[in-house]
């Protein structure tokens, strides 16, 4: 009985945990010490591919169906980052978007076509229930992200 | 006491002790099975609309002017700018992205689901700390719970007969699709 008792309250004390709100360590959480300005990486990204990094900011959107990736502001206005993470490993909830949020990751390169480009921003946008437009697509991109290790969502 | 005895008091144990953390999985694990189609977790709605041009807004005066006209009074998180003539604006549970010049508007609302939020949270270990051990442990109470399974019924009815088949009939699923995706 007591054993039970134990049981449901610990079910219980979670629940109520879960309203507490989203800040806290998620995946790995962060080992670096030293932040890198977003600015920095997109200035010169070639230094920063394949480097675990730690960069800092606002987190302005997240994954609406999975919470596997944000995009998370960079120092310099009108900039953002991308970071993904594996799907599951890390799940960003949609109520953190207008947290700030320290994020360690590695830099990646991505190169897609723009047959790819086409494919991945309709995919965005069915995420989102938005509408997207083809020949908003002019050609080829190359993008830099994080892929994400582990997060302090403040 | 015997150990079919033993075994059979700690298979009845375990079965009520687990059955509500299982409950939750079983709730959970179908609701996040379908995540292409859903967010278990969130309900989503997306509106579109025009609020009419801020141009002529004051800078300071921007997010509580963008806040009135669309009707939002929970609490504001944050501001960013993506644009020059952009503005998205974070408050509790909406974020509104908004178009200073032509006056678009577009809100994404997001409520948490009730009981699913929460179940999620906890399938999902969100909470982390001492949930993780709690999880463990429970995964290795359904492990217990699976094993003195096997060993409840005898004879024919058990693992020399009846049982058995079950078990391998169990077993070969997993394998089957294994075999057919992998």
């Amino acid at each position: 009985m007591k054993l039970r008792l134990i049981f449901c309250l610990l079910i219980l004390s979670c629940t109520a945990y879960a309203h507490a709100g989203v800040e806290g360590v998620y995946g790995k959480g962060i080992t670096l010490t030293e932040t890198t300005p977003v600015s920095a990486i997109y200035d010169a990204p070639q230094d920063y591919v394949g480097r675990r990094v730690l960069v800092e900011g606002m987190i302005i959107e997240v994954c609406a169906a999975r919470g596997c990736w944000i995009y998370l502001s960079s120092d310099r206005p009108f900039e953002k980052i991308r970071v993904k993470v594996t799907d599951g490993e890390i799940v960003f909830p949609i109520a953190a978007q207008g947290h700030m949020a320290k994020v360690e990751g590695v830099v990646q390169e991505i190169r897609r076509s723009k047959e790819q480009v086409i494919a991945w921003r309709k995919h965005l946008a069915e995420e989102k229930g938005a509408p997207f437009d083809p020949a908003t697509v002019t050609g080829p991109e190359v993008t830099y992200r994080l892929r994400g290790l582990g997060a302090v969502i403040e | 006491m015997n150990w079919r005895h033993l075994n059979r008091a700690v298979h009845r144990d375990l079965g009520y002790l687990c059955c509500g953390l299982t409950l939750i999985y079983v709730i959970s694990g179908v609701a996040v099975n379908h995540i292409d189609r859903w967010n278990p977790s969130y309900r989503l709605t997306r509106i579109e609309s025009n609020i009419g041009s801020l141009k002529d807004v004051p800078r300071e005066d921007l997010v509580p002017e963008i806040m009135l006209r669309v009707g939002e009074t929970r609490q504001l998180k944050n501001v960013f700018s993506s644009a020059p003539d952009e503005l998205t604006v974070f408050a509790e549970g909406n974020t509104i992205v908004v178009n200073l010049h032509s006056g678009s508007a577009v809100q994404e609302r997001y409520l948490p689901r009730s009981f699913l939020y929460e179940v999620n949270f906890l399938h999902l270990n969100h909470p982390k700390k001492l949930w993780t051990w709690f999880a463990d442990l429970y995964a290795v109470g359904l492990g217990l719970l699976a094993i003195s399974g096997l060993f409840v019924l005898q004879g024919r009815q058990g693992m020399k007969g009846r049982g058995a088949v079950l078990v391998a009939a169990g077993v070969s699923v997993p394998l089957f699709f294994l075999w057919l995706y992998l």
